[in-house]
């Protein structure tokens, strides 16, 4: 199966025959209809994972995942073929098929000599994943176990996962780009369910980051058990919150999920060059309260969204995308860069060689505002605080967003007071965005393990908020 | 790779595990041709092509249990792949709970000829033809009187045919092999205010005959997404809520957690200690059927290798059965079941969801839903949610930006009526469901 073409071996690709000589070729191949572009995307994944239950590390897991991605690009046309067998007949087969979107009839683009090109470093290769030993890891999901039920005797039960991922990405581009990347990732999960008077209840708390594993300091391992512990006994008191519009206070830090469903997706450009966006044609127009400012940033050091180059071959970097309440711009691919004339964000990312690329989010995030938090807090009559969130949706046309908040507390008479679980919020974007009445001085990236879905694919990716107050949200609590 | 080349793959990658020191495993290839084409604007947006081949493989290595997959098959990649797996394994705690069902549990239920998930004409369908049947959507799509309208249309076909072995080393071989096609539509409406109400129409089958013709597809998106125009919220309140049928699985589905050994077992099901009692209505009756000749969740065995076969979950109201594996079932104490649900078929009633609201004073028709989730162990849930008012039966406001909240527990007992326009497009085979009284939050 190994290719047998001879020359300059790629990198870390060089282990399966892939050379200075085959990209050019299978990128000729695609190319050959006279295509507008083409690119590989050469990807090798191995993720693990261990994970206890029941008292015992009783569970482990191992993932290799090995390909290669054709696209070929006729205008905003897009023809994909992918395979697992990188033997050189198989790979010209699929940039064969890929190139099939072509009609053939324009000249035929050349291909440059390779030349690898490399970007700032957001995740420092540390430790390799693969010298870290099945007894090490054993060792901590224990530990975090033990500790867990150590912090509160209604803990009855505990699940423990951890588990790492390490992706070598190649991105081949005609005009002799080679991008290679090493993407790590970890994250580690704490399940706990409690009991108190006859009652049940379960949440958990996860970390997640683009790093090795001294990532697990004494004090990040500690929050993460202490915060599976507290997020779960805090639901005992917790009630449903009354149903209807009110004020919320969204805490500092996942409520950026707030952003990434009424805001980012909207924003993603492939979905605003259809027209198909509520927010089509409203660059440079005012669409947020002077003082909001909103960017999506794919250079924050070890961040889960975080990489170094996108899917694309471009590097990645901070896109402003709302300035003082002016839409400034959208995430662009280059599909789309070229649809509005202006350069690519960097945002162009994919789940994997099985799929072609889309204009993401990375991490979003508003940048912080005047006021401390319990100042935000006191200002509300009546309302709900939201602490902890799960996942969001979004229609792209409509507006209409949703995102579900696990727990928080009433706000009465600017005092956080009976704890709530267990809601959905419901919004409309840009209704929302001009209902923001404060900005906390507090931003926030959270550090938990979110993934982003969009045409059935997911990719990692991060948010962060400062505490905000929405004048109005609808809540779905109970009616009674 | 030929069904042979599968076979022998497989074989032999159990062999080898075995000759590494695993005393039981279970090997899983897979191989999947899947062609996706989408058209926008008069012409061809997007064509992915591939085929695709993955091994999945669980090992028991002195009790101890795991789980691996790789799409890399080279011999000496598998082969340090395997050695790999088998000395992870050993540094985990026993737990013999996971072995093997004996080989006398396990087998086909029925052949995949009898079970009929593989369209013969997919063989013969040439990307032309595909591009063809898109195109003809597409017109259909401007062909519809409201064309000027439509801000955007996406037309899109997907099509596959895969199969998979298993071998295990109980000795259980078995087979799943099935084709698969889908085709639909997206449209984009604008509306004064700047928004962009959209909708699909959506359809999947074993068998391309079943698709629905492309004249319904067109014009079920356009209906769709004309009851998304000048949508808002009204008052928050209790109303009784018609839930249609192809959206009912959002609800049904929560109850998928709760009902599995493993949910059970961690003590994270609001059904525990529910068996043979009521959890819901007399209309509440839901049985998992795997036999279903061309049924989207139809299967010849389950997850463990045991025989599928038929069984009520719910009967008049009554939890009859959980979802026990054959791993969960050793932990509980418990006989398996089977792992995992297949089809669901809801009993439908006798009247039409129109013959049903024309008598209520005030109903809310969801059709579709935002965001939301729901907690298995409390059985808690909160949905965002989409549909129209309606006063006797008589659409008198499009809705969004609500709600729907309740409890899993409560909600099945206010299940006052099930219709009888059954959806037979999906694993879960619903008619509308009506329920006498559900908190709704809007303005």
């Amino acid at each position: 199966m190994l290719s047998s073409s001879p020359g300059v071996p790629v990198q870390h690709f060089e282990q399966f025959g892939i050379t200075h000589e085959a990209v050019r070729r299978l990128l000729s191949t695609a190319l050959a209809r006279g295509a507008d572009d083409a690119d590989l995307y050469f990807e090798h994944l191995q993720s693990n994972s261990v994970a206890l239950s029941d008292g015992k590390v009783n569970r482990a897991s191992t993932h290799v995942d090995l390909g290669l991605g054709v696209r070929v690009v006729v205008g905003d046309s897009v023809g994909y073929a992918y395979t697992e067998d990188l033997s050189l007949e198989a790979m010209l087969r699929a940039a064969g098929v890929a190139a099939e979107i072509a009609a053939g009839a324009k000249s035929i683009r050349p291909v440059a000599m390779p030349m690898e090109r490399r970007y700032s470093d957001r995740y420092p290769e540390g430790r390799p994943w693969d010298s870290v030993g099945m007894e090490l890891r054993v060792g901590m999901v224990r530990d975090w176990e033990q500790r867990s039920f150590s912090l509160d005797p209604r803990v009855r039960k505990v699940e423990v996962s951890l588990a790492d991922a390490t992706r070598h990405i190649l991105v081949c581009r005609p005009d002799g780009r080679l991008v290679p990347d090493i993407q790590t990732m970890t994250r580690a999960v704490v399940v706990c369910t409690a009991e108190q008077e006859g009652r049940r209840e379960s949440s958990h708390y996860n970390l997640a980051q683009r790093d090795d594993i001294s990532f697990y300091t004494p004090e990040r391992t500690e929050r993460l058990c202490r915060k599976a512990v507290d997020n779960t006994t805090g639901l005992f008191e917790a009630i449903k919150p009354p149903a209807g519009e009110m004020t919320v206070v969204l805490a500092a830090g996942s409520s950026g999920i707030l952003l990434h469903e009424a805001i980012g997706h909207g924003l993603e450009a492939d979905f605003n060059r259809k027209g198909i966006s509520i927010y089509a044609d409203k660059v440079g127009k005012p669409i947020a309260p002077a003082g909001i400012t909103v960017v999506d940033d794919g250079t924050l050091m070890r961040a889960r969204g975080s990489i170094n180059t996108d899917d694309e071959g471009n590097p990645a970097e901070k896109t402003v995308l709302i300035e003082d309440g002016i839409l400034r711009g959208y995430l662009h691919d280059e599909i789309s860069a070229r649809h509005y004339g202006v350069a690519p964000t960097g945002s162009g990312r994919r789940e994997s060689f099985r799929h072609p690329v889309l204009p993401r989010m990375r991490s979003t995030y508003m940048e912080a505002g005047p006021y401390a938090p319990e100042e935000i807090i006191r200002s509300v009559k009546k309302g709900i605080y939201c602490s902890t969130f799960s996942n969001g949706q979004v229609q792209i046309g409509a507006g209409d967003f949703a995102f579900y908040v696990r727990s928080g507390f009433l706000i009465e008479d600017g005092k956080l007071t009976t704890p709530i679980k267990d809601v959905n919020l419901i919004g409309n974007g840009p209704k929302v965005l001009e209902s923001i009445e404060m900005v906390g001085n507090d931003l926030v990236i959270d550090e938990g393990g979110w993934t982003c879905g969009k045409d059935g694919q997911g990719v990692p990716v991060s948010q962060g908020m400062p505490t905000v107050k929405v004048s109005k949200l609808s809540v779905g609590g109970s009616a009674r | 790779m030929s069904i042979e080349q599968l076979w022998e793959l497989a074989r032999t990658t159990l062999k080898d595990a075995q000759g590494m020191g695993a005393e039981e495993a279970t090997v899983s290839l897979s191989r999947q041709t899947e062609v996706n084409l989408t058209r926008r604007a008069g012409r061809l947006e997007q064509a992915t092509q591939a085929t695709s081949l993955s091994l999945s493989l669980s090992l028991l290595v002195e009790d101890r249990f795991s789980g691996h997959s790789t799409s890399d098959l080279r011999p000496e990649a598998l082969r340090s792949f395997l050695q790999k797996a088998v000395a992870a394994t050993r540094a985990l705690e026993p737990e013999p709970e996971r072995r093997q069902p004996p080989l006398s549990d396990c087998g086909s239920s029925l052949t995949p000829e009898q079970l009929d998930l593989c369209d013969p004409s997919w063989e013969a369908l040439t990307i032309d033809q595909r591009r063809d049947r898109l195109e003809e959507l597409e017109k259909a799509v401007d062909a519809l009187p409201q064309r000027s309208q439509i801000l955007s249309a996406t037309c899109y076909h997907m099509d596959s045919s895969g199969e998979s072995v298993r071998v295990m080393s109980n000795g259980f071989e078995g087979m799943q092999r099935g084709t698969g096609y889908g085709w639909g539509t997206s449209i984009t409406l604008s509306e004064p205010g700047g928004r962009r109400p959209e909708a699909t129409s959506w359809y999947s089958s074993n068998h391309i005959s079943e698709l629905p013709g492309i004249e319904k597809i067109a014009q079920e998106a356009w209906m769709k997404a004309e009851r998304r125009l000048g949508s808002g919220p009204v008052d928050s309140g209790r109303y009784p809520m018609l839930l249609d049928a192809p959206i009912t699985g959002r609800i049904l589905g929560i109850l998928a957690g709760p009902l599995s050994g493993a949910e059970l077992h961690q003590g994270r099901s609001f059904l525990a200690g529910k068996l043979n009692t009521s959890i819901g209505s007399k209309h509440l009756h839901l049985m998992d059927n795997p036999l279903i000749p061309r049924a989207p969740g139809s299967r010849a065995f389950d997850s463990d290798g045991l025989r599928a076969k038929a069984m009520p979950i719910v009967e008049d109201g009554v939890l009859r059965n959980y979802y026990i594996g054959v791993y969960y079932g050793r932990k509980l104490g418990m006989a398996p079941t089977c792992g995992g649900r297949s089809n669901w078929i809801l009993r439908p009633g006798s009247r039409s969801p129109a013959e049903i609201t024309k008598e209520l004073p005030k109903c809310i028709l969801v059709t579709g839903f935002l965001g939301g989730n729901s907690n298995g162990l409390t059985g808690d849930f909160s949905f965002g949610v989409q549909g129209q008012l309606l006063e006797y039966g008589v659409p008198t406001k499009n809705l969004s930006e609500m709600n729907v909240s309740g409890n899993l527990a409560d909600i099945f007992h206010h299940l006052q009526e099930p219709a009888s326009d059954v959806w037979t497009w999906s694993a879960l085979r619903s008619p509308s469901l009506l329920f006498d009284s559900v908190d709704f939050s809007g303005l």
